[in-house]
C-alpha cells in the first residue's frame, strides 16, 4: 500500500480546518495551513513516485465498493501510472508556490482564510481527477474542480461582472459535462464497466461506431472543460476571479483536466480513428482562432486567457494526430510558463493597485525588474524559442503533426508566430516605453518573486524533463518527423513574431495604429472576438430566457413569483373576504388547469384506451 | 378480526393511540415539552412496532388494509419521515406565540391518514387515507393565523384538495358504476384484462390519477405547490414535500403499476413526467424564494420518480424506493434548515437571506450544502444514487425518452441548487443588514447532523439502504 489517498486527503484537511475554524485563527497558521497541506501532498507524491519500482501497469488501490448493482460494480478506488505522475507533480508542484503566492497576493483581502479554503477545496478535487481509477470517480472529481472554480471565480461576489462570469462558467460546463455522462452510459452498456483498466481490456473488437460515439461524447466534455470550440467562452470571462485563482485553475491545472482524460482515454481514441482526427481539428481550430482574438486584445489578463485557450489548442492537436506523450509534455512546460505569465500579470496589477488595462501601462521594466524578467522567460518559453521549455514540447506537436498531415502543421507554424506576437506585443507594451498610468508602481514583496523566479528557472529549462522518454511505455507513439528544416521554420516563426512585436510597440510605436485604422473593418471585428459571445447570446440565451419568462412564467406560474401575494391575504382578513377568495383569479386559474387537466386524460384514455 | 390482525395493525394503531393521548393529554395539562415528548414517544413506539407486525405479513386485514414488508417498509420511512418532522416543529413553534400542542395532534392524524393510504386495498379505505391524510393538512398549513400567507396557503390547499377528493370519488363511483367493485387488485386485473374498454372506467380512471396528481403536485395539478410551500410553515412544508408525496408514490408503485399496460395510461403518465420533470425545472431557475423554489424542485423530483415508476419491473421498485428515502432525507434537511433559521417573525426566503450563511455559521451551511447538493444530484450524496438508479431502471426498460429528459432536465435544475450554494458561501454583504437567526438546539443540531451523516453515508455506501430495500419493498 502506497497510501495514495493520503495525496487528496491532505488538501481536504486543509479546506476543513481553513474552512470551519479559520475565521478565529490567525494569519499565519490560515497560512501554514493552507500551504503546508499543499506541501505535504506534492512531498507525498514525490515519495510515491520513488516508492513505485515495476512501472509497466498502473498501482491500483482498491478501498472499498461504492455502487453494486448485479454485475456492474464501481469502486472507490485510485490508481497511479506514468500518465498520472506528471500530473500530479505538476498539480501539487505548481500548485504549491501558486499557494504560496497568493499569501502574499490576497494578504490584504476580506475573507482571507475562505480563499484559502477554496484553493484547498479544489486541490483536493482535482488530485481525486487524476488519481481515479475509474471514470465515475473521475467524475467525481470532475465535477468537484467545476464547482470549485465558479466559486472563486465569484470569489469577487459583489462584483456583477463576476457573478456573470461564474453563471456563464457553469451552463457552458453543464453541455460538456452532458456529453460525459452520456459517455459513461455508453460505457456502461458497451463494456459493463466504467474501470479503466476494464474498459481498455475490451476495446479491441467492439464496433468502431460505438467506440466513435463515446470518444466523440467524452471529447465534447473535455471540450468544455479545457475551453476549446464551440465550449472556450466561458474561460476568457472567468478571468474576473482572482489572479492566482486564474493561475492554478484556468490555466496550470483544471483547463487541462480535458487533455488529460482524452490522454487517459488514448485506447479508446486509437480504436476510433474518426474522432482522434476530430479532435486534432478543434484543436488545431481553436488555437488559430483563439491565438487571432489575442493579437489585438487590451486586457493583459485576457490577453494570457486567449492564450491558453490556444495553447490548449496545440495540446489537443498533439493527442488528435497520435502524439500523446507530446500533448502532455506540452501541458507540463505550458503550466510552467502560464503559470508564470498569469502569476507575473498578478504582479503587476499589484503594482499598479487593480489596473489591467496594457494601454495605461508602460516602462515598468525600472519600477518592477524582477517581475519584468521572469515575465520575460516566460515570453521567451512561449515563443518557442530554443532552448527553453516550450520550443520543446510546442515542436514535439508541429512535427507529429508534420508526420500526419502537413498543412496542419503550416497553420500550427502560423500560429507560433501569432504567440510570440501577441505575448511580446503585451510584455512591451506593459515593461517598455513610458509609463503611461497614474497609479504609483511598486515592486512585489518577495512572497510572491520567490515562487516567480522558480517558475522561470521551470520555464526556462523545463523543457530538458524527459517526459516523452517517461511515457514512451504508456502510449507507444509513432515516432514523428525530423525535419531540420521544420524545427528552424518554427523557430523562425517564433522569433519573427518577436520582431514584429518590437518593431510595432518599441522602435516605432505609431505603426500599429496606423494599421489598425486601415484596417478598421477586420480590427473590429476580432477585437469583438469575432461576436461569438453576442451571437450566442441573441441565438440561445435570449431565446431560452424570454421564453422561459415570457411563456412559462406567465402562463403557466399564472404570473406569481417572488412572494406577491396577490391581495388576496389582504381581503381575506375579513371573514367576508374569506367568500371572495373564490372569485380571485388565481383559484380559478388554478382549478381551471386542473380541470382541463382531468377533461383531456380522460379523453385520452376513453380514445386510446381500447390500444394496449 | 384475530389478534394476528391487531398485531399487524399496530404501527397504526401505536400512532392513533398517539393521537388521542396527546389530546386527553392537553386536555388537562397543557404544555408544549409534554405534547412534543408524547408525540415523538408515540412515534417512536409506532416504529418499534413495525417488527412485531412484520411477524405476520403478508396479511390482509378486513379487506381494506393490506400488511405486507412493502406496505412495511414504507410505513417505517412515513412514521420516521414524521419524527423528523415533530422535532422541527417542536424548535419552530417553541419561538412563537401561538398555540402550540394541537399542532401535534394534527400531525400524528395526518400520519394515520399517510398509514392507511399506504396499506390500502380497497377504494374506501384509499379515499379515507387520503382525507384523512388532507384535512389536518389544511390546519398544519394555516397553522400561523398572524401571518397572511399562511392562512391563504391553507385556503387554497382546501379549496383544491376538496375539489380534487371530489374528482376522486366521482371516478371510484364510476368505476363501481361498470364494474361493481371497489378492491383495488381486482380492479387492477380487471383492467389489466380487459383494458378500459367503454366510457365510463377510463372516465373513472382519468379521474382518479387527476386526484393522485393533485396530491402529488404534477403538471398539470402543480400549481397550488410553490403558493403553499411558501405560506406553510417550514416543518409542515417538509411534511408536505416527504410524506404526503411519498405515501401516494409508495400506493402508485406498489399497486398500479400493472395498470400502465394499459397504452394510453402509460402515454398519460409519461406526459406528465416529462412535463413535471421540464416545467418544475425551468420554473425553479425564476426563482429566488429559496421556498419557492424547493416547491418547484419536488415537482420535477416527482418526475424523476415516475419515470422509474413508468420503467416498470423489479428494479423500478427497487429505484423509487431508493429515491424516496433519499429525497425524503435531503427534503427534511433542507426545509429543516429554513425551520431552524426561522424566528419570532418568519423564516429566511429569499436569496439574500442566505448570504454567507456558511461563513456566519459553518455547520449549518455545511448541512445545507449537503442538501443542495443532493437534490443537484451530485455524486458522494444519496441524491446521486437516487437519480443513478432511476435512470438505470429507465435505460435497462429502454424507456429512452424518459431518461433523455431526465439528464437534460437535470443538468439545467444543477444549476439553480447552485445558485443557492453560491449565495450561502458568498462574502457576506456588509451593506445588507443580517436578519437575527436564533441559537439552534441541541436537539435541531442532533437532528441535522444524523440527516447530513444518514445523506453521505447513503452515498458512499449505498448498498446499506438497498439491501433493505431488496429485503421489504423490492
Amino acid at each position: 500500500m502506497l497510501h495514495l489517498w493520503l495525496i487528496p486527503a491532505l488538501p481536504l484537511a486543509g479546506f476543513l480546518i481553513n474552512g470551519l475554524a479559520g475565521r478565529r485563527l490567525p494569519k499565519a497558521l490560515v497560512n501554514a495551513v493552507g500551504i503546508g497541506s499543499v506541501a505535504l501532498s506534492f512531498l507525498w507524491v514525490l515519495k510515491t513516485v520513488l516508492a513505485v519500482e515495476a512501472w509497466d501497469a498502473a498501482h491500483v488501490e482498491r478501498y472499498f465498493t461504492w455502487i453494486e448493482s448485479g454485475d456492474f460494480r464501481v469502486g472507490f478506488d485510485l490508481a497511479v501510472d506514468r500518465l498520472s505522475t506528471v500530473m500530479l507533480l505538476v498539480v501539487t508542484g505548481v500548485g504549491l508556490l501558486i499557494h504560496i503566492y497568493s499569501a502574499g497576493y490576497m494578504a490584504h483581502e476580506g475573507g482571507y482564510y475562505r480563499f484559502f479554503a477554496y484553493l484547498n477545496l479544489f486541490m483536493f478535487f482535482m488530485l481525486l481527477l487524476v488519481l481515479a481509477a475509474n471514470y465515475l470517480l473521475l467524475f467525481v472529481g470532475w465535477e468537484g474542480v467545476g464547482l470549485c472554480s465558479y466559486l472563486l471565480i465569484g470569489f469577487w461576489f459583489l462584483k456583477k461582472s463576476a457573478s456573470n462570469a461564474a453563471n456563464k462558467a457553469f451552463i457552458v460546463n453543464r453541455i460538456g459535462d452532458f456529453g460525459f455522462l452520456l459517455a459513461m452510459f455508453l460505457m456502461v452498456v458497451t463494456f459493463g464497466s466504467l474501470d479503466f483498466g476494464t474498459v481498455f481490456g475490451a476495446v479491441e473488437g467492439k464496433p468502431p461506431g460505438t467506440l466513435t460515439l463515446i470518444a466523440l461524447l467524452l471529447m465534447l466534455g473535455a471540450a468544455g472543460k479545457s475551453a476549446q470550440v464551440p465550449l472556450y467562452v466561458w474561460l476568457p470571462d472567468a478571468m474576473e476571479g482572482p489572479t492566482p485563482v486564474s493561475a492554478l485553475i484556468h490555466a496550470a491545472t483544471m483547463v487541462t483536466a480535458g487533455v488529460y482524460m482524452v490522454s487517459r482515454s488514448w485506447l479508446l481514441y486509437t480504436h476510433a480513428p474518426g474522432a482522434l482526427e476530430v479532435v486534432a481539428c478543434v484543436g488545431l481550430f481553436t488555437a488559430v482562432f483563439s491565438a487571432t482574438i489575442g493579437l489585438v486584445q487590451t486586457d493583459l489578463k485576457k490577453i494570457f486567457a486567449y492564450s491558453t485557450v490556444s495553447q490548449l489548442g496545440y495540446m489537443f492537436l498533439g493527442l488528435g494526430v497520435g502524439a500523446f506523450s507530446a500533448g502532455i509534455f506540452h501541458l507540463m512546460t505550458h503550466a510552467f510558463f502560464k503559470a508564470l505569465l498569469f502569476l507575473g500579470a498578478g504582479s503587476v496589477i499589484h503594482a499598479l493597485a487593480g489596473e489591467q488595462d496594457i494601454r495605461n501601462m508602460g516602462g515598468l521594466r525600472k519600477h518592477t525588474p524582477w517581475t519584468f524578467l521572469t515575465l520575460m522567460c516566460a515570453g521567451v518559453a512561449i515563443a518557442g524559442i530554443p532552448p527553453f521549455s516550450g520550443f520543446h514540447s510546442k515542436d514535439a506537436i508541429l512535427l507529429a503533426a508534420l508526420h500526419h498531415a502537413p498543412w496542419m502543421y503550416w497553420v500550427g507554424v502560423i500560429t507560433a508566430a501569432m504567440t510570440a506576437f501577441y505575448v511580446f506585443r503585451a510584455l512591451f507594451l506593459t515593461f517598455f516605453g513610458r509609463y503611461r498610468g497614474s497609479a504609483h508602481p511598486h515592486e512585489s514583496p518577495a512572497v510572491m518573486l520567490a515562487p516567480l523566479a522558480v517558475l522561470a528557472g521551470l520555464s526556462l529549462a523545463g523543457g530538458y524533463f524527459p517526459v516523452t522518454h517517461w511515457l514512451d511505455p504508456v502510449f507507444h507513439t509513432e515516432e514523428g518527423s525530423h525535419a531540420a528544416w521544420a524545427v528552424w521554420t518554427s523557430v523562425a516563426a517564433g522569433l519573427s513574431g518577436i520582431a514584429l512585436a518590437y518593431l510595432f510597440y518599441v522602435a516605432r510605436p505609431g505603426l500599429a495604429d496606423a494599421l489598425a485604422s486601415s484596417l478598421r473593418g477586420l480590427y473590429t471585428l476580432i477585437y469583438n472576438k469575432y461576436f461569438v459571445d453576442e451571437m450566442y447570446d441573441t441565438a440561445v440565451v435570449r431565446p431560452v430566457v424570454s421564453g422561459s419568462r415570457g411563456f412559462l412564467w406567465k402562463v403557466v406560474d399564472a404570473g406569481i413569483i417572488d412572494g406577491a401575494v396577490n391581495g388576496i391575504g389582504a381581503r381575506a382578513r375579513d371573514i367576508g373576504g374569506l367568500l371572495r377568495l373564490l372569485q380571485s383569479g388565481n383559484i380559478r386559474n388554478y382549478a381551471a388547469w386542473v380541470v382541463a387537466g382531468s377533461i383531456l386524460m380522460i379523453l385520452g384514455i376513453g380514445m386510446w384506451g381500447g390500444a394496449r | 378480526m384475530q389478534s394476528a390482525d391487531f398485531l399487524a395493525l399496530l404501527p397504526l394503531i401505536a400512532v392513533s393511540a398517539a393521537s388521542v393521548s396527546v389530546m386527553v393529554l392537553i386536555a388537562f395539562h397543557r404544555g408544549h415539552r409534554s405534547a412534543a415528548l408524547l408525540s415523538a414517544a408515540g412515534l417512536a413506539a409506532a416504529f418499534a412496532a413495525l417488527w412485531p407486525a412484520a411477524r405476520v405479513a403478508p396479511r390482509t386485514v378486513t379487506g381494506l388494509l393490506t400488511v405486507d414488508s412493502t406496505v412495511l417498509f414504507y410505513s417505517g420511512l412515513l412514521i420516521a419521515a414524521t419524527f423528523v418532522v415533530a422535532v422541527l416543529s417542536y424548535g419552530y413553534f417553541e419561538k412563537r406565540e401561538t398555540r402550540r400542542e394541537e399542532f401535534y395532534i394534527l400531525l400524528l392524524v395526518a400520519l394515520c391518514g399517510a398509514l392507511v393510504l399506504v396499506g390500502s386495498r380497497h377504494l374506501v379505505s384509499l379515499f379515507l387515507g387520503l382525507e384523512l391524510l388532507s384535512v389536518p393538512l389544511y390546519g398544519m398549513i394555516a397553522y400561523l393565523p398572524e401571518q397572511r400567507r399562511s392562512l391563504e396557503a391553507g385556503l387554497k390547499y382546501l379549496i383544491l384538495a376538496a375539489a380534487s377528493a371530489a374528482f376522486l370519488l366521482f371516478g371510484a363511483g364510476l368505476i363501481y358504476a361498470q364494474t361493481g367493485t371497489l378492491d383495488l387488485p381486482g380492479l387492477v386485473s380487471l383492467i389489466r384484462a380487459a383494458g378500459p374498454g367503454s366510457l365510463l372506467l377510463p372516465a373513472g380512471l382519468a379521474l382518479i390519477i387527476a386526484g393522485f396528481g393533485f396530491k402529488l403536485a404534477v403538471v398539470p395539478f402543480h400549481l397550488w405547490t410553490p403558493d403553499v410551500y411558501q405560506g406553510a410553515p417550514a416543518p409542515v412544508a417538509a411534511f408536505i414535500a416527504s410524506v404526503s408525496k411519498g405515501a401516494i408514490l409508495a400506493l402508485l408503485v406498489r399497486l398500479f403499476a400493472p395498470v400502465l399496460e394499459v397504452a394510453s395510461v402509460a402515454l398519460i403518465f409519461t406526459i406528465i413526467a416529462i412535463a413535471s420533470m421540464t416545467a418544475g425545472n425551468i420554473l425553479a431557475l425564476l426563482q429566488d424564494n429559496v421556498k419557492r423554489l424547493l416547491a418547484y424542485s419536488s415537482i420535477a423530483h416527482i418526475g424523476y420518480m415516475l419515470v422509474g415508476f413508468l420503467a416498470g419491473g423489479q428494479m423500478a421498485a427497487t429505484a423509487v424506493a431508493y429515491y424516496l428515502v433519499a429525497y425524503s432525507i435531503t427534503v427534511l434537511g433542507a426545509f429543516g434548515a429554513i425551520a431552524v433559521l426561522a424566528n419570532g417573525h418568519g423564516e429566511p426566503e429569499s436569496l439574500a437571506d442566505y448570504r454567507g450563511l456558511f461563513w456566519r455559521r459553518p455547520a449549518l451551511g455545511a448541512v445545507f450544502t449537503f442538501m443542495l447538493l443532493s437534490l443537484a444530484g451530485v455524486p458522494v450524496t444519496a441524491g446521486f444514487f437516487a437519480k443513478y438508479y432511476v435512470l438505470a431502471a429507465g435505460v435497462s426498460a429502454t424507456v429512452w425518452l424518459l431518461a433523455l429528459v431526465l439528464v437534460l432536465t437535470s443538468a439545467v435544475g444543477a444549476f439553480y441548487y447552485l445558485r443557492v450554494l453560491v449565495a450561502l458561501y458568498a462574502r457576506p454583504d456588509g451593506r445588507r443588514e443580517v436578519r437575527e437567526e436564533p441559537p439552534l438546539s441541541r436537539a435541531d443540531w442532533v437532528l441535522l447532523g444524523t440527516l447530513a451523516g444518514l445523506l453521505l453515508s447513503l452515498g458512499v455506501f449505498p448498498n446499506l439502504l438497498l439491501a433493505v430495500i431488496r429485503r421489504t419493498a423490492g
